[in-house]
Parts: structure tokens; sequence; C-alpha cells
């Protein structure tokens, strides 16, 4: 193994950053057996003491929904919190490619510290290696537990686990059930937890929304929720927080995401004193379906695969009015073949949004909106016929026209980069645990494993990761320390004061302005997809930031909530996530401001290479931006360095 | 477009409901019945009222979350679809929507067009699991399971859960979706050692908390995951072996 | 604490759904529908079959008739046979009743107070009309015993019953009593409706027995529809053709 060890950078003193940079409690020593080591130092509780030991676990997603059975299974009591009506169905439902296992089963030549070089790479060397080596190695009984719950993974005629490769990955190691693997493990993971339901060791609360998180001794020791049939807030207490509620994407407002995830959880715990990290990395998927009309509520994602075979082009005059089909050859320009030769339509997903963005913003976008470019099958049907590509792309393609009332036989498609996962959340430490002690965070609403970029079937396989193998080890160990100690009162001062917080919010939503909470997202996103999106320059982010704080004293001003708090209002649901949204926003147009270089999704124009690729600064910004917002609302940057010792830091391009 | 709507709206669970009636002028065919419903909020509100209450949340068919009647087809016109898929352009000429709940005895309303399923997750809540802890799991790969039969059985386990075969059903019977869970848990080797508990704890709750199923076959109708009519079947065929095996298995 | 109210009530309300495991089960009633429902068509065909040897003439319908009655003499006491079959098919008829009138008020119940509407199709069709099927179907079997078995209230005005000596007068009967057109389109219309009752019946039995096969589902389904349609041509036939006078 070809080790790297980086010698610690002297760094210049950037304004408001604090020192020294945060400890993320890695393992000292070898990083392939660091997990291994680390296990066998966790600190246990007694089965005894289980039973008296809370646990608060909020989202019932993949990680939410297996933290909180097997930590139930275990024996802790555990109350489960989701806004959902049901626990399947939590937005890890949605996701469609599979799951990446580095089993490395076939002779194919994957392997852990493969596995391992794809992520890091993959992200751009801004995640931290020894909590990829973890995934990687806890990858492995993710596919014999998940299979074991009740998901039914693609076979082999011979009966074995069938896998396929997917992108950038020259391996075969992505685990799927047909295009539903999200699907499939989440289904199966809902009805783990609800297993524990009905053994009573899980306690879950449906329709329950989390509002705050209640800190006392300078410990997460409980939450505030909503019951959003009846209204009623109140507080619920425990020894230890276990936050697992998804990525906020949907801040861009047209999004892949689904219409109720939001950040409001991890903002909340956010402003009680958890560090938010890399909050401006966000990926944007280049085959999202473009917004077409008003009313579109959001950019359904296409399947990634649609581009080996459709070729991507743009008008090359700006504004042309013509049909595609009236388009002549000569005056079409297939931007991504003509400035990557080598990759062409193939080029890597940030890429290729970041192409289109630059198509569509000089003018040249198509559709009534101007806000896409074509993805053009004309090509590969005269080539293969149209069984072929039906027999590939069939069931996307009735999809696309289901939505979008297009033919992609006849007509080609449109297709526009969206908002898609967050990379950013949570800072945590090696064991799952946020700057906040007793607060720990799993799945896409942390941010450890997938740097500046995430690759393809990795998310599924973090949620996993993080609900069944990680949290479930790492929360007793932390427990143990407080073992023995009664759980706070949830009338305590400090429960009580949180609880007056969300009181006070509340009512001032109802206090009625005049525009829905709805209108202000959207001009939001709108903000955001211009100023913080596929690429960002100082300029942009400066007016983002500006458009951001401005929208938000009128979102103050003049928001209206109609009706009462004392019953099912989605409209107050809305509001209170809006609001959140509008300052989060705020943190990530900071984020990006300060990160002075290009990174993965993280591209700053400032920042190119003579070629175009994103510049990276790894003498500055080899580190986690992890993010406290004070009292007042001012951010302060806290820094974790990172250290690659598996994968040697790459310069990529340098000639 | 100009599309007419009569929209149920309920203040509560104990409230007396009733349609009201709203006018959208400015429906485009693409609408899905989500954005449509969308729109005429932005309408009402600003006409000072309050918002209709819906669900739908990934907004892709695959959550299950969203589901109203519309002219008395749980979900909408188009068959086997779900509501946030039913686009205003596949309507043909119909401009006249009467929009109401998914409707059922084990589907309260709680306000306007959102319902309460919890019964659903009830029947998983019983028997729709496998008996495993985190970490004890065998090796995926030393239990070979037939590509047809992991087909099958994923056939059966795409159910979103969704509900519109209850309220499909003129008995308020919910044996596609218990069928559904039944028949995708009994094609995979796993939990065969429960089979029989499983497949008890199942009918038991259908029966407690859903209607008989008397063929009717409207469930398949609209389901938006095409479980086929055979899931029916698989309630009675697991709960026949269980009876006459009369073990756990 | 209100939320604990309401908890407690939400518990209470799923301890209540819990306790209404009523015995006995609809599975159960399920069962005795599809096993009665067996009983009934295996009944109804044998029935038809015997039913052809009107085609064959007044003797060869009056023997088998008479036949009927002696079958497994002396082994078994004259009419033992047809007294077994009687009970079973009348304790059959008992429960099959009993079980769908349950079945259809719980499903009643379970819908709750907005109905289904708008249904469309075969299969939703024939399924309405299963209970108001069952009831004609009834009211049939009572007057088809009253008519040619008991020879009471409606039969015909030439009405014999069975002699001593065994002879039997079942030809003349059913002729006397066809000829009366009311009764003739009476039984021939019943047909009609016992064959949708039996297509759905059986396609039903499929679902209650658990077949989930599906070239078994299939070939049952089609086999079905067989039986039903030669329910219909081989038992209607006889009251038109008593009426449009080819059988006298």
């Amino acid at each position: 193994m070809k080790l790297f060890r980086r010698k610690p950078q002297p760094k210049p003193a950037p304004p408001r950053r604090s020192r020294p940079g945060l400890d993320a409690r890695v393992p000292e020593g070898d990083p392939l057996t660091a997990w291994e080591r680390r296990q066998a130092e966790y600190r246990l509780v007694s089965p005894a003491n289980r039973r008296k030991m809370t646990v608060i676990v909020v989202g019932t997603g993949l990680a939410g929904a297996g933290a909180a059975a097997a930590l139930g299974e275990l024996g802790y009591n555990v109350e489960c919190f989701t806004f959902h009506d049901a626990p399947r169905r939590a937005h890890s439902v949605a996701a469609q490619g599979g799951i990446n296992a580095a089993r490395a089963k076939k002779v194919d030549g994957d392997s852990i510290s493969r596995f391992v070089t794809d992520t890091v790479r993959g992200g751009d060397f801004r995640g931290r290696e020894a909590d990829v080596v973890r995934l990687a190695t806890e990858s492995v009984r993710v596919i014999d537990h998940m299979q074991a719950i009740g998901a039914p993974f693609a076979r082999e005629y011979g009966g074995q686990l069938a896998t396929r490769s997917f992108g950038g990955v020259q391996v075969s190691r992505t685990y799927y059930t047909r295009g539903q693997t999200g699907q499939q493990l989440q289904i199966a993971g809902a009805q783990a937890l609800l297993r524990q339901v009905e053994r009573g060791t899980v306690n879950l609360h449906t329709r329950t929304e989390m509002l705050d998180l209640i800190v006392a001794d300078g410990r997460a020791q409980g939450i505030v929720t909503r019951d959003l049939v009846t209204g009623e807030l109140r507080t619920w207490t425990g020894h230890a927080v276990v936050l697992a509620t998804g990525g906020y994407g949907s801040v861009y407002f047209h999004s892949t995401l689904a219409m109720n995830s939001n950040a409001t959880a991890t903002w909340r715990a956010h402003r009680r004193g958890a560090h938010f990290a890399s909050p401006s990395f966000v990926q944007f998927h280049p085959t999202a379906l473009p917004v077409s009309s008003h009313w579109q509520s959001k950019t359904i994602l296409m399947s990634e695969s649609l581009r080996n075979d459709g070729r991507i082009w743009v008008p090359k005059r700006a504004d042309d009015e013509r049909a595609p089909g009236d388009i002549p050859e000569d005056e079409r320009d297939y931007y991504l073949e003509r400035r990557y030769p080598a990759y062409g339509n193939l080029t890597p997903r940030d890429i290729a949004s970041r192409a289109a963005r630059t198509e569509i913003e000089a003018g040249r976008g198509v559709g009534p909106l101007k806000n896409s470019v074509y993805l053009d099958f004309r090509d590969a049907i005269a080539r293969l016929g149209r069984d072929v590509i039906a027999s590939r792309y069939g069931n996307l393609f009735d999809m696309y026209a289901d939505v979008t009332g297009e033919d992609p036989y006849e007509v080609p498609m449109r297709i526009a980069p969206g908002a898609h996962f967050t990379m950013g959340g949570l800072w945590s430490d090696y064991d799952q645990m946020t700057s906040m002690p007793g607060l720990f965070v799993g799945g896409e609403a942390g941010n450890n494993y997938h740097g500046a970029n995430r690759l393809g079937a990795n998310s599924l396989l973090s949620a996993c990761v993080d609900g069944w193998f990680t949290l479930p080890l790492a929360v007793p160990n932390y427990l143990a320390d407080h073992a023995g100690q009664p759980v706070l009162s949830p009338d305590a001062p400090e429960a009580k004061a949180a609880l007056k917080d969300v009181r006070r919010r509340t009512e001032r939503f109802l206090r009625g302005g005049k525009t829905r909470p709805a209108t202000f997202h959207r001009r939001l996103g709108e903000i955001l997809y211009r100023g913080c999106g596929v690429s960002r320059d100082e300029r942009g982010l400066n007016l983002a930031l500006k458009e951001v704080r401005e929208l938000r004293e009128e979102f103050w001003r003049d928001v209206h909530v109609a009706g009462t708090g004392d019953r099912l209002n989605q409209e107050l649901e809305k509001a209170g996530r809006v609001a959140d949204f509008l300052e989060l926003a705020e943190l990530m147009v900071q984020d990006a401001l300060a990160r002075t270089e290009s990174c993965g999704a993280h591209f700053r124009e400032e920042f190119v290479l003579p070629d175009g690729e994103a510049q990276r600064d790894d003498e500055r910004w080899c580190s986690v931006s992890a993010w406290e917002t004070t009292e007042s609302g001012r951010h302060v940057l806290h820094e974790e360095p990172l250290e690659f010792e598996l994968v040697p830091l790459q310069v990529r391009n340098y000639k | 477009m100009r599309v007419e709507l009569e929209i149920w709206r309920q203040a509560s669970q104990t409230a007396k409901g009733a349609f009201e009636r709203h006018v959208v002028d400015d429906a485009t065919p693409e609408m899905s019945l989500m954005e449509l419903l969308d729109r005429l909020n932005d309408q009402i509100v600003g006409q000072g009222d309050e918002a209709i209450q819906f669900e739908s949340d990934c907004r892709e068919g695959v959550c299950g979350a969203c589901g109203v009647t519309v002219n008395d087809d749980p979900h909408g016109p188009v068959p086997n679809t779900p509501s946030c898929r039913q686009h205003l352009r596949s309507f043909g000429e119909v401009r006249k929507l009467r929009i109401e709940p998914l409707r059922s005895g084990a589907f309260p309303v709680i306000r306007d067009l959102v319902v309460d399923r919890s019964s659903l997750d009830r029947v998983i809540r019983a028997g729709g699991h496998v008996d495993v802890a985190a970490g004890t799991a065998p090796g995926a790969d030393s239990l070979r399971i037939p590509y047809e039969e992991a087909e099958l059985s994923l056939d059966f386990a795409a159910c979103i859960g969704c509900g519109a075969c209850v309220a499909a059903c003129p008995n308020g019977s919910a044996h596609l979706f218990g069928g559904s869970k039944l028949a995708h848990l009994a094609l995979i080797p796993h939990g065969e050692q429960e089979r029989g508990r499983r497949a008890e704890a199942i009918t038991e709750t259908l029966d407690a908390e859903f209607g008989p199923c008397s063929t009717y076959g409207e469930c398949v109708k609209v389901c938006p995951a095409g479980i086929p009519l055979s899931a029916v079947a698989a309630v009675h065929k697991e709960r026949l072996r269980g009876v006459f095996r009369g073990r756990d298995n | 604490m209100p939320s604990d109210t309401v908890m407690a009530m939400t518990e209470l309300k799923e301890a209540a759904a819990r306790s209404q495991r009523r015995a006995p089960s609809s599975f159960a009633l399920k069962q005795v529908m599809a096993i009665t429902g067996i009983i009934f068509v295996a009944f109804v065909v044998i029935h038809m079959i015997g039913n052809l040897k009107v085609y064959a003439g007044e003797d060869s319908f009056n023997t088998y008739a008479a036949w009927l009655r002696e079958v497994g003499y002396p082994l078994i006491p004259k009419q033992g046979i047809l007294w077994a079959l009687r009970v079973t098919l009348a304790v059959s008829l008992v429960l099959h009743m009993a079980s769908a009138i349950t079945l259809w008020a719980r499903g009643r119940r379970a819908r709750g107070r907005h109905r289904r509407r708008g249904m469309k199709g075969f299969s939703a069709t024939s399924a309405r009309a299963m209970l108001p099927g069952g009831v004609v179907i009834f009211v049939f079997i009572v007057v088809h015993l009253l008519d040619l078995t008991i020879g009471a209230i409606v039969q015909s005005g030439t009405y014999q019953g069975p002699e001593a000596d065994g002879t039997v007068h079942a030809y003349a009967n059913l002729v006397a009593s066809f000829s009366r057109p009311w009764m003739a389109i009476f039984y021939a219309l019943t047909m009609v409706i016992i064959a949708f009752h039996v297509e759905h019946g059986l396609r039903t039995v499929l679902q209650d027995l658990g077949a989930t096969g599906r070239r078994f589902r299939k070939l049952w389904t089609i086999l079905g529809g067989i039986v039903a349609l030669a329910i219909v041509l081989g038992n209607a036939a006889i009251p038109i053709l008593v009426l449009t006078g080819v059988i006298a």
C-alpha cells in the first residue's frame, strides 16, 4: 500500500477563523484497521441499564429507521419521530440507481482500498478518508443485512447477487433492485422499525415534526415537536438525540427532492450550537427535467444512463426559435463533444452541469423558458433502431413523455441541471457525533463521507451504514458516560425555554402578512440557482447574499399563513421550513464566498485552470469548513484539517 | 384552460364535510393533479381563505403519500397511476373534477383531502417484517435465489403503500396490500422460519381493520405499482398454509 | 398533558381495532363460502348432466329420477343417498348464506359512510350482483323444490308425486310445469343468474383457496367460464324447448 502522509502546512490566518482546527477524533494509526480498533475501544452499557436510557431518533429514512431499530433491538428506550404519516415515506424511498458495496466478490479488482480511492477522489479530497474506510468496511454486511430484512436484490440466473457499474467507477460494485433500490431498502428499513414498534422497544411518533433542540448542561438532551394534526407543541427528553433528517437540496425550491424535504431539524440544531459543515457543497444533476411552466413543482431526475446514447446540443445561434428538427446539422453545437472530445457526452456530472449552465446563460438554452439543452436520440435511433433504444430506455422515455407530453422518440428530450444531493450537513466527528455533545447525525443530514462531490450509489450506502452499523455502536459509547443518570425532565427550564421559543416563532407566523410561504421559497430558489448554483463567482455570491438577507427581512414582514395553529395546517409547516431555509441560504452563500477555490461541485469561476478545470487550493483549503452561527446571526468558521494517508492528494491536470 | 372543481372540505376528523366549488381559469395541460391543487391553493389563499390540505411528497410516484379520489376514481381517471403523475392532458375532454379524499372506513379524514392511513402500517407492524437483528444476517451470496423468484418477489415488493386499493374496494378490503407483503416475503428465503406466524398476524389485522375481499377487482385497476390480483390469493394461501402446518414456519 | 390524552386515545382506538377480531374470522367465513360454493357448483353440474336425460325421452328421464331414489340399495336404504345429499346441500346453503350476509355486512362497515361509486367493468358488475343474485337463487331453490319435488303451492295442476312402487312422473311434472310461460321464463332467467354467480364464485374460490400460480389461475378462470356457459345452455334450454313445444 502506497502511503502518503500530508505534512501539516502552515496556513495563512483568514478572518474569523478559530484555532486550533476541529478535532474529528479519528483513530491514530493504520487507517485500514482504524474502525476495528475504535469498535474495541467503545464503552458499553449493561443490558439492565439500557432500558433506563432514552434515545431520541428524528427521521425514519434509511439512516433513522436503521438507527432506531438497531438501538431498540439492543434494548434502549427509543423515541422515534417523523413528520410523515408513515415511516416508509421518507425520501430515501425515491433513490433509483443502487447501493455500492466493496464486497469484491467478483475478480474485477475491487477492494476496500479501491472503494476508498474512488470515493475520496470522487469527493475531490474534501471528505474524511477514515470515515470512507469505515463506509467501505461496513458496506459488506450492509448488503447481507438489507437483503435479510426484506430487500429483494436483483439476482443473476445462477441465483447470486447481481451488480452493475455505476458513475465513473471501473468495477462492478453497485447492488440494485430494478430502478427502485431506494424504495426497496426504505421499505425493508421501515418494516424493521415497525417490528421494533410491535415489540415495544421503539415508540414511533408519526406526523410529529421536530422544531427545536433542547440543550442542557452543554449537551443535547431533547427536542421540541409539533403534532401536525393537533398542533400541540411539546418537549421530549432523552440521553441522546440522533438526527437523520436528510439533506437540504430543496432549499433551491426546484430540485429532485420531495415536497416536504426540509432543513429545519438540522438547522435548528445548528442554531443551538452544532456546527454546519460545507453548506455550499451541493450536487447538481445534469439530467433533471427542466422547469417548463410556472406551476411545475419539481425537476424530476432522469437516469444518467441516458447520456450513453443521447447527444447533448444547443443551437449555435442564441435565441434560435426554430423547432429542433428544423435546425440543420451545421447550426447545432454539440458542445460537450466539442469541448471534451475524449469523454464527449459522458463527462462527469459536475462538468456536464456546468457546461449546460454556460450555454443556457449565453442565451442558447432551448424550450419555452430557454432554460434547458437538448438530449437527442435521433442518431442513436438511426444507428441502433427504435427497438434497441426502447429496450434500453423504454421506461425513462415513458416517464419523460408522461411528464412533458412530448415523445422523445420524435423530438429531443430537454434536460437541465437540477439541485440533487447536499454533501454538506451537520459536522460530525468520526463517531458521528456533532460538535454538540449528545447530538448524533446520520445519512444525508451529516457531511463526512462525500467531500465536495458524491459518487452515484454511495448515498444509500452511507445512510445504511450510519443507521445500522455506526450509530448503534457510537451512541452507546456516549451513553456509557451517562448510565444511571436520570433523563432530563420535560419540564426542565431549558426544555421550557426551548418550547417557549418555538411557541413564539409559531405565533409570529400566524400574525399575518400578505404573501404565502411558498412564494418566498420560490424566490429564494431563484436567487440561489442564480448566485450559488452550478457555478459561482464573488460578484454573484455577494449579490445573492444581499438578496437573501432582503428576502428574509421581507419574509418576516410579509409572510401570510392562513388558518390556525391548532390543527393540520400545511401552510404553517411550510412557513417554518422556509424561514429556516432563508437562514441556511445565507450560510450557504457565505461558505461559497469563503472557500476561495474550486473543488468538486463547488465551482468558483475565479479559480479555474487554463483548460477550464477546477483549481483546487490544497495549501489553503484542504479542510472541512464547519460553521457556527452565533446568537446574533454572525457566522464563525471553524476548520477541520483533512489528512489523506491511503489516497495521495493528487493535483489534477498540472502539466 | 378552465377547470371546474368540486373539492371536499372538512375542518377536522369529527367535522361534517362538504364539497366546495372552485374554478381554475389558467390550468395547463401539463399540470399534474397536485400542481392543479397548488395553483388552486394560491388562488384560495389570495382570496383570504385557508388552503386545501392535501398530501404529496416525492411527486414521482414512489413514496405513496399522495392520493385523492377524482370523479369517483381513487388517484384519478388514469388507471394504475398515482395522483402526482396524473396530468390534465390525459383527462381527455373532462374539465369538471370532483376531488375528495381516499374513502374508506379504515381511513378517517384528518382534514380536507388528508386521511389517516396508519391502519396500513398496523398490518406491517403486526407481521410484515423479518426477525433479523443487525449484524446477524447470513451472507447474501450464500443464499441462492433464482432470478425469476427474485423478480417475482420484486413484483409484489413494489407496493408503495398509498392505500388506493382500499379506497377502490367497495368492501374496504386491504387484501391487495397485505397480500403484496406476504407474497414478497414468501418468495425470498429470509424469514421463512416465521412464515406461518406472519400469515396469521397479517390476516388477523386485515380482518380486524379492513373488510373482506369479494373479487371486485377494483384494486388492481388503480394500483400504481401494478400489484397483480394474485396478491389477494397469496393472503389466503399463506394463511391456509399456516393453518394446515400448525407451526411457526 | 393533552398529548398524553391524545396518545392514550390513539392507543385505545388501536386496542379497540384489535379487539374487533370477530369470531368467526372473515378468513374462516371465506373458506366456508368457497367450500360450500364448490359443493353447489358440483351439484349444479351433476344436476345439469342428469337433466340432459330429458332429451332422451320420457322413459329415460323417469328411470333416472327413480334411480336417484334407489341408488346404493340394498347397501344403503332407499332414498339414503338422496337424503344425505339433501342434508349436505341444506347445511351448505345455510352456511353459504349466513357467511355471505355476515361478510357483506362487514364489508359495508369497513367501507364506511362514503360508498364506492362509479364502478365499471365485468368483474365489478358480477361481484355486485353476487348478493342480489344469491337471493334470487335462494327464491328459485324454494320455488323449484315446491314445484317439482314437494308439489305444493306453485306446482302445476297435474303434479303427481312418486308412487309407492317407485314409479315417478318426473317428466310429466316437468313438462306440465314449464308449459306455464311465467314459470319457464323464471327458470331460464334464473339459470343466467346462476351462471354469472358460478362464474364469479369460481374466480373468487381461486382467491379464497389461495391459488397463486399464473397458469393455474388462467386455466381455472377459463374452466369457470365454460362451466357457467354449460349451465345456461344445458338447463335454460329445457324450459324454452318445453315452451316452444319441442319437448312435450
